[in-house]
């Protein structure tokens, strides 16, 4: 069972008094929340490594908790703040494979936006760059491929592309 | 499994050096962007001298309202700054926003003066003191903004481009204020031009330098 608000700023206080047992428990119970925090925004393989480098984050950052504020709303910023640099790495690495005019079939990285609530944040993106991502990101298309599925041109696809992981990434940001 | 093992490897490792720290306050934020306004004030003041007009009665309105929009804007944007330092979810104060769209006021009526028929537009554009409150408004600007970064660097910002338009407009509209005391042109013009100027050059030039200085 995942520890409660009153315990976890509890935890958090002693930790910032530097316990260590209580800075074991704590981090032990926000890795089992992140894990449920960011298993219904990226595919399982990701979860992991997020989870742990939302925990380094937790504990370089411990001193800018404040008691008199409640624990996870502090949490899921932290959690949220790695979650959107992920997501530029993401996009990163998606223009660096974009600009070698390859398509996006032979990585697991590729379907990584698929999985990250995909239909709430497509509704807020134009048809077109949601189509383009959603063929070479998530079929697996290639841009080629993308460019006659959907009517646009190869150089639109890319761009559409582009633009739409760009927004995204300010999308969730924002959120 | 190696998974789990690992990630009870790192805990079990944090759990071991986590010795006691000292809390990151807001408070201490906001004193130390205060703090560094008041050197920049003294600093231009040694500089430029203090103008003596200012306690003798001699500013105009203008003066008092431009200074006062600049402090109302420095201290909106120092309070969101100091308040978004921390990790946090949740609505963010707009309250810079609207500050500075009320210092907007004062450029717009400076235009409407040069541009009124029988108005000073030589003033204006030929203003031999501009360049000067200008880039002096901004070297103020920078030790207020460098305050700031050093602060934020010590906090846990998460919302890094909003941190820098607001590290922009604090800086900007602080060292504004902080140059503006040494300055004895108090006409519409040139304080609705000059010294307004270099709130929207410091917030754009903040918000491309500022987000990669804060990252961690």
């Amino acid at each position: 069972m995942l520890a409660d608000e009153a315990t976890f700023a509890r935890l958090m206080a002693a930790m910032q008094q530097g316990d260590r047992v209580a800075a074991n428990v704590l981090l032990t119970e926000a890795g089992m929340w992140l894990e449920r925090y960011f298993r219904r925004r990226v595919p399982p393989s990701h979860v992991d490594d997020l989870v742990q480098e939302v925990l380094i984050a937790l504990h370089t950052k411990r001193a800018s908790w404040d008691p008199a504020r409640p624990f996870l709303p502090w949490l899921a910023a932290i959690a949220r703040y790695r979650w959107v640099d992920h997501l530029r790495r993401v996009y990163r690495e998606a223009s660096e494979e974009l600009d070698d005019s390859s398509g996006a079939q032979d990585s697991e990285e590729d379907v990584v936006l698929a999985r990250i609530s995909l239909d709430r944040l497509f509704a807020r993106l134009p048809s077109g760059q949601a189509q383009a991502i959603e063929l070479v990101k998530i079929e697996g298309l290639s841009i080629e491929e993308a460019s006659q599925r959907s009517g646009q041109s190869e150089s639109l696809v890319k761009v559409n592309i582009h633009r739409g992981l760009k927004k995204l990434a300010a999308l969730i940001e924002k959120a | 499994m190696n998974k789990l093992t690992s990630r009870a490897d790192l805990i079990a490792a944090l759990a071991e050096s986590s010795t006691p720290v000292r809390r990151t306050r807001t408070w201490e934020g906001a004193a130390l962007i205060i703090a560094a306004t008041a050197a920049a004030a003294i600093g231009a003041s040694g500089v430029f001298r203090f103008w003596s007009g200012i306690l003798a009665g001699e500013a105009s309105p203008y003066f008092w309202i431009a200074n006062g929009l600049l402090l109302m804007l420095g201290a909106a944007s120092t309070t969101a700054l100091v308040a978004g330092a921390l990790p946090q979810v949740g609505p963010r104060p707009n309250a810079p926003v609207w500050a500075f769209a009320m210092l907007g006021v004062l450029p717009l009526a400076a235009v409407i003066q040069l541009l009124v028929p029988h108005g000073h537009l030589h003033e204006g554009i030929e203003d031999p003191a501009a360049l000067h409150c200008l880039t002096s408004s901004l070297a103020a600007g920078l030790v207020v903004a460098i305050a700031a970064v050093l602060f934020l660097r010590r906090a846990a910002p998460v919302a890094l481009a909003r941190q820098g338009w607001l590290t922009g407009l604090a800086s900007g509209a602080l060292g504004t204020l902080a140059f503006g005391i040494t300055c004895p042109l108090d006409g519409i013009v040139h304080l609705g031009l000059w010294h307004v100027l270099p709130v929207p050059i410091a917030a754009l030039a903040a918000r491309v330098i500022v987000p990669p200085l804060i990252r961690w």
